[in-house]
Formats: C-alpha cells, structure tokens, sequence
C-alpha cells in the first residue's frame, strides 16, 4: 500500500485533540470500490470477457475436432430428399405449415415477431426489473415460457419424430 | 528540451518508449487513471465505461450470453472471410469447393466445421439471450428500444444462417432452402412475388445462390455489425445493464 510510507504523511496538528496512532497494511471496505458499487472495467470486465472468449473459442474448436459438418450429396433438382426439411431453427414454422400453410407459416411467425416488437411497449410496469423470475412479473414469466416452451416441441417433433412424407415415425425406427 | 534529445543517437534509445506512447498517446499517471485509460483510450474498449456496476459482472445475472453470441459473430465473421478464398458461388463449382475443403485445403474441414459448428451455436445463444433479457424484465424502461434492436438482430441472425445454408450445394442445402422459400409463398396474394424475389426464379437455382451469397457475406453481415453497434451504444446510453433498482 502507497499509504505505509516510512516519512510522516500525517504530521502531528497541536491544534487537534486526535492524532493518528498507527497505519495498518490491508485493504479497506472502499478499496476498489465506489460509492455506487462499481468497480474499474479493467481489469475486472477485460479479464472476464476475455476468459469467456478463448473459452467460446476453446469450445467451437474441440466441436470442430469431434464432429464434421453434414454434407450429402450434390445438390439434385430432379431428386427430392423425403421428408425435405427446413434449417432446425425453421423446422418449427414447417411443422405449423403441416397444419395450416397460410396460419402456420405466415400468421403465427407474423405475429411472434410482431408481438415481440411490441412487447416493451405494452408490458410497462418497472416492477421486478433486474430479478430473475420475479414474483412481481409472473404472468409475463408463465406466457413467455409457454411460448419458449412451444417453440421447443414444435421443433423437436418436426426435427426428430417427422419422417417420409411428413409422417409421424420414432426416432429409432427405420 | 535540448537538442541533443533529438539526435539519431538518442532517439534510437528512445525507440520503444515513443513508440508506445504514440501508440497510447498518454503519459504515465496513478493507478486508478491508467486503468481508466486502458478502457477510454482504446478503441476497441471504448464502448465499455471506466466504472462498472458489480451487478453487471455477476456470471449468474446475465451468463455472459448476449458476449458469447457477439463472440460467435467475430468468429463466424473471421473463418467466413477464410472461407471464401475457396469458394464461388457457382451450381457448378460450389459443391466441389466443399470437397476440395474437405480433402484438400490444409485444415479446410476444421474451417468448414468452425463456420458451421458457430453458427448453428450463435442461432441458439441469440434466442437465449433474449430468454435472459425477457425473464430478468430488461426490456423495460428506458431499455426498450434496445429490445427492439435486439429482435432485428434475431431475425438477422436467422436469415445470416439461413442463406449460409444453401451455399454448400448439397441435397440438404437444396432441399431445405425450397422448403424455407416455399413457406415466404404461402403470404396471401405477395407470396409468389416475395418468393421471385428471394430466389431470382420460381425455383432454387443458380440466381438464388448468387442472391443468397451475396445477402450472406455482403449485405447481412454488414447491417448486422450496423445494428450490434447500435446494441452495444444503447446499453451505456440506458445506463448500463439492467440491475434491480434498490442496490
């Protein structure tokens, strides 16, 4: 510590009835810490993102090394893949479109996006703000999740129990 | 000073120090400012404030979600740029490039895999960060612009990979973009039109791989960096990340 110098930075005052009796090395409750519960961004934020990207980037590389990346055979307009399916992350919308092309595939989609854009705009209560699941935003939590949730199956089905022509079938059988 | 200071003799000796001041351009100050500067003299930090709020640092508040997909990006973005060096965007050549990065390209797999592997990863850490964002109600006031940017880097990010996914010209890229394109025909009365549009013809061919090449390493790649810049910008303009107000 700078403060634990040999020379006297506090001299002794005649005119006060206090002096300082002794200085002790160690950190105090405000070192590294200001009035508002912050910290400096470097070191402390730096050193943090730049440990989470060599680990994204340890992560992406030992993927890379375990799996290849699917490729089949040339691409062929005459000769259709059955079932022929989207990317995964669209595969929900297809299975919607398996049941209704126009609500399916543009109306709901249509209408996520839309309800998405809107959502701070109509959901205004401040309350539960920077709290993980909180009670004061229950509903909000319990529709969100449902949509997630929805999400998730749809995409699922699609992607694993679709098979030839769009037919349910299990993953493991043939 | 003198002149001497400015003699080849001295100015070798000074070598490595000017050379980092003018790289720094600061002098030497306390601890505290040095690190202040380290953050607002530097470029590529200077989005990030000097001082951050504890809360914002907490790996169980945010699990450094909204980074992990920015990092995806710039990964995506730095072995996307390897791999077009190999690439043409030709029904011709374009599936033989894949062979070629397959069996001849020195690490042409490990590219491949890495550009495919982070965006497949990135899709995911995008819909998740928004998860976080909308379970810890961030998007309230003064935040919600920033949602609204939020969700156009969403569909940015599903169209980025949806056009990659054609350009390796095999059965599962065909197949899935017809699929894909054939759902934008189902929209009353425009459908047909939107579809000519997306893929320069009624089907999937070689106007729609030019289409989505370009879309997918000009235009998207760049309106993506555009509105990331304006993610980044608007959280310091907001006040930070979003913290419970009674700290």
């Amino acid at each position: 510590m700078q403060a634990a110098k040999k020379e006297e930075i506090f001299p002794k005052d005649p005119n006060k009835t206090y002096s300082l009796m002794a200085i002790v090395d160690g950190d105090s409750f405000q070192v590294e810490k200001g009035p508002e519960d912050t910290v400096q961004s470097w070191p402390h934020l730096m050193v943090r993102e730049l440990g989470l990207f060599l680990l994204v980037l340890a992560v992406i590389l030992g993927v890379s090394l375990l799996f290849n990346a699917p490729l089949e055979e040339a691409a062929n307009p005459q000769h259709s893949t059955n079932p022929a399916k989207a990317p995964w992350y669209f595969v929900g919308i297809q299975e919607l479109v398996s049941y209704s092309a126009l609500l399916g595939g543009i109306v709901t989609p249509a209408l996520i996006v839309v309800s998405l854009l809107l959502l701070p705009y109509l959901d205004r209560n401040p309350k539960g703000t920077g709290v993980w699941f909180s009670r004061d935003r229950r509903v909000a939590t319990i529709l969100f999740t449902i949509f997630v949730v929805a999400m998730v199956i749809l995409i699922l089905i699609g992607q694993f129990l679709r098979g030839p022509n769009w037919h349910l079938y299990l993953p493991w059988s043939n | 000073m003198s002149e001497s200071a400015y003699s080849i003799k001295e100015s070798i000796m000074q070598l490595p120090r000017n050379i980092k001041a003018s790289i720094s351009r600061r002098g030497e100050g306390t601890a505290e400012q040095e690190r202040a500067a380290a953050v607002f003299g530097n470029m590529f930090l200077h989005v990030h404030p000097v001082r951050v709020h504890v809360n914002s640092l907490r790996a169980g508040y945010t699990f450094g979600l909204g980074l992990i997909s920015f990092y995806l990006f710039l990964i995506l973005v730095a072995s996307g740029l390897l791999l077009m060096f190999y690439y043409t965007p030709s029904t011709e050549l374009a599936y033989r490039n894949m062979k070629d990065l397959e069996y001849v390209v020195t690490f042409g797999v490990i590219l491949r895999n890495v550009h495919r592997w982070s965006a497949h990863a990135m899709v995911a850490f995008v819909f998740l960060h928004m998860c976080r964002v909308f379970y810890t109600g961030s998007y309230k006031a003064p935040r919600e612009f920033n949602w609204v940017i939020g969700v156009f880097l969403l569909l940015v990010t599903l169209f980025l990979s949806f056009t990659g996914y054609l350009l390796p010209w095999d059965q599962l890229a065909f197949w899935a973009v017809t699929v894909g394109s054939n759902i934008a025909s189902y929209m009353p009365v425009l459908g047909d039109y939107v579809r000519f549009l997306m893929l320069g013809g009624n089907e999937v061919g070689q106007m729609a791989l030019l289409r989505f090449y370009v879309l997918h390493v000009v235009a998207l790649p760049l309106l993506a960096a555009t509105l990331l810049g304006v993610h980044f910008w608007r959280i310091r303009k907001d006040g930070g990340l979003s913290r419970p107000s009674n700290d």
